[in-house]
């Protein structure tokens, strides 16, 4: 009997393998036409001569991508149960600062989620193997960092009002309907737009924007479970920022018809976007017991610097422009923030976190990040609630705003040049008028109008009866808001709370 | 523009006036007055007297410390951008208030 002789085995370069285990997966179709088993790909009028021509410059496999995030994971879930155990929530620099982890956690999981099942859709749509496989790894990154969030912030909910029902708020709250209304729009487009929408505009043009303020933020008010989410995520944030320019660069390099379309996809959704992250703005300026940088500044360094004098001079050579509402949203840098705030502020009764009059501290930071428009508005609307508080009372508007259409924000934010004032733009459609925040929003709202009338719009909602019931005590029940979620902060559940560990601390001490 | 889709796209209005019965969404707008951060959205009845309407807004505006109630007595109303001298004892609806219109003035 003869022993089989083993051949040696040869190696694969790392090339080689990751060629092996995607592309080479690949097949030709032999019995269903391309249409068929690819019909989302042509409807949207992008054209795609050559789909090899995807390149993906990472090169993982399913076993390396599996290997890297479990050991990232691993790490994650050490320091959470290492803050666990010593009592970290003991050491943020003040209860307040849950404040803008409320509004992470209430909003943001829940736009990974659909992150996730979108990237997941790519990731069986799109024609290309390499462009399918990079899909799946975002749309695995995406549950990943749905389900790492959650559980990063799952310890803050044992301590602090506004986090126990984030799920069902996100669903439900108004000012939760703004990031859930964006990935609606996005992830009811095709899956051109959404790569657009997403992966560029979002994941690429804006994502310093949104994430470092959250990330350094926490590094700087002593929260060390979601700096270290912040860091897991921050090698796939790259991936993320590589399919999107990726993406553009592919539909712009296929067919020169294809520039139009994206040029249209960008100016909607750098403005969809930047709209949505202006709660980041309230956010930053405002919600941090130990601030950062002022959103002006992370505006000039992130979006100005880097990406209007760096990206777009590269996209220039496709002939691509920066977005048509760009010098809207650079006038406003100097103002957004004391707008959003100003709205979460006389709105907060209805909200799962609180919001304050700025201290003499905070003040005294405002006054220097924005020497212009900071005396405007303390004097013409924190100096009155510093002195409705100081006579008894809190301030909270005794009605329910106008909405945008578009981006279902109040519509607080002002004319260009006169902050006294705000912005109203109308449209009428069929018959029905239609109202929203901004040239931006007006834009988007006439060129999709189809698709905005739809919007499920928070106001109206409560108005139609579909909010639990006519008051607010029933809205906010339905709303999911328990005694402690939102209103004011000073002599709230948590600052009371707060106060009284510390107390303990000090005698037992 | 209609919106580039696989199928025929089109749905009605999610809040279309048929859907407040004999009432009616308006917004109003107390401009140049940034105490009250956006427009307000109310709903009322087509039927409902300006007179009535005025009332409630004078009862309304009170969460503004400085605000004078009879001052709305002597504004210059402006409904959808035309200026107008509502007929207090008319309905809002015959004063030309529409579903969604905007209703502004300022003190
Ligand atoms: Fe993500
Ligand atoms: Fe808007």
């Amino acid at each position: 009997m003869s022993v089989p002789t083993q051949k040696p085995v040869r190696k694969l370069s790392m090339k080689q393998r990751y060629s092996a285990l995607t592309h080479d997966l690949d097949w030709p179709l032999s019995y269903v036409e391309e249409d068929d088993a690819f019909p989302y790909t042509k409807f949207e009028g992008i054209k795609v001569h050559d789909w090899s021509k995807w390149e993906d410059p990472f090169r993982l496999t399913v076993e390396s991508y599996n290997k890297y995030q479990a050991e990232k994971d691993r790490r994650l879930y050490a320091v959470l149960d290492g803050f666990a155990q010593s009592q970290g929530q003991l050491s943020l620099s003040d209860a307040s600062y849950m404040n803008a982890m409320k509004i992470f956690l209430q909003g943001i999981p829940s736009g990974e989620y659909q992150a996730h099942r979108n990237f997941a859709h790519l990731a069986r749509y799109l024609n290309g193997p390499g462009a399918r496989f990079a899909s799946l790894c975002q749309s695995m990154d995406e549950l990943r960092h749905a389900q790492t969030e959650i559980h990063t912030l799952s310890h803050y909910n044992k301590f602090f009002g506004g986090m126990h029902d984030w799920n069902k708020m996100s669903d439900r709250v108004w000012y939760l309907s703004v990031p859930k209304s964006f990935f609606d729009d996005a992830g009811t487009a095709g899956p051109f737009e959404w790569l657009i929408a997403i992966g560029f505009s979002f994941e690429y043009l804006l994502t310093n924007l949104l994430f470092v303020p959250f990330m350094s933020g926490a590094a700087f008010n002593g929260d060390l479970p979601t700096m270290t989410f912040g860091f897991s995520a921050q090698s796939d944030e790259s991936r993320h920022m590589t399919l999107g320019l990726e993406g553009i660069k592919f539909m712009l390099e296929q067919d020169e018809d294809n520039l139009p379309i994206v040029q249209a996809w960008l100016d909607k959704w750098f403005w969809r976007g930047y709209r949505l992250i202006s709660l980041v703005a309230g956010m930053m300026d405002y919600m941090l017991p130990k601030r950062v940088m002022s959103w002006k500044e992370a505006f000039e360094l992130y979006f100005e610097e880097q990406m209007l004098n760096g990206l777009f001079k590269d996209l220039a050579y496709y002939g691509i422009k920066p977005p048509r509402d760009v010098e809207w949203a650079i006038q406003e840098k100097e103002i957004l923030s004391h707008q959003v705030y100003w709205i979460l502020y006389q709105f907060s009764h209805a909200a799962a976190f609180t919001t304050t009059v700025p201290n003499a501290q905070d003040q005294a930071w405002l006054a220097e990040a924005y020497p212009e428009t900071w005396p405007i508005y303390k004097s013409v609307v924190w100096d009155k609630a510093q002195k409705v508080m100081d006579e008894g009372g809190r301030y909270f508007n005794p009605g329910l705003p106008q909405l945008c259409q578009v981006c279902q924000i109040p519509m607080g934010f002002t004319e260009p040049g006169d902050p006294m004032t705000q912005c109203q733009r109308h449209s009428i459609y069929e018959g029905e008028r239609y109202d929203t925040c901004s040239d931006g929003c007006k834009w988007i709202f006439e060129r999709e109008p189809e698709k905005y009338v739809q919007a499920w719009l928070p106001v109206h909602q409560i108005y139609q009866g579909n909010c639990g019931g006519p008051t607010l005590p029933d809205v906010a029940v339905w709303y999911g808001l328990e005694p402690g979620d939102g209103g004011e902060y000073v002599g709230s559940m948590d600052q009371l709370d707060w106060a009284a560990w510390h107390a303990s601390t000090v005698k037992e001490g | 523009m209609p919106v580039v889709a696989i199928s025929e796209y089109k749905f009605p209005s999610k809040s279309r006036q048929e859907l407040y019965g004999d009432d009616q969404l308006v917004h109003v707008w107390w401009k140049g007055n940034p105490w009250f951060v956006a427009a307000g959205c109310f709903r009322f009845p087509k039927a409902m007297p300006w007179g009535d309407f005025v009332g409630v807004l004078k009862g309304f505006y009170t969460a503004d410390p400085d605000f004078v109630p009879d001052s709305l007595d002597s504004v210059q109303w402006v409904i959808d951008d035309q200026e107008v001298t509502p007929d207090p004892s008319a309905s809002m609806e015959a004063n030309g208030v529409g579903h969604k219109s905007l209703v502004q003035f300022s003190v």
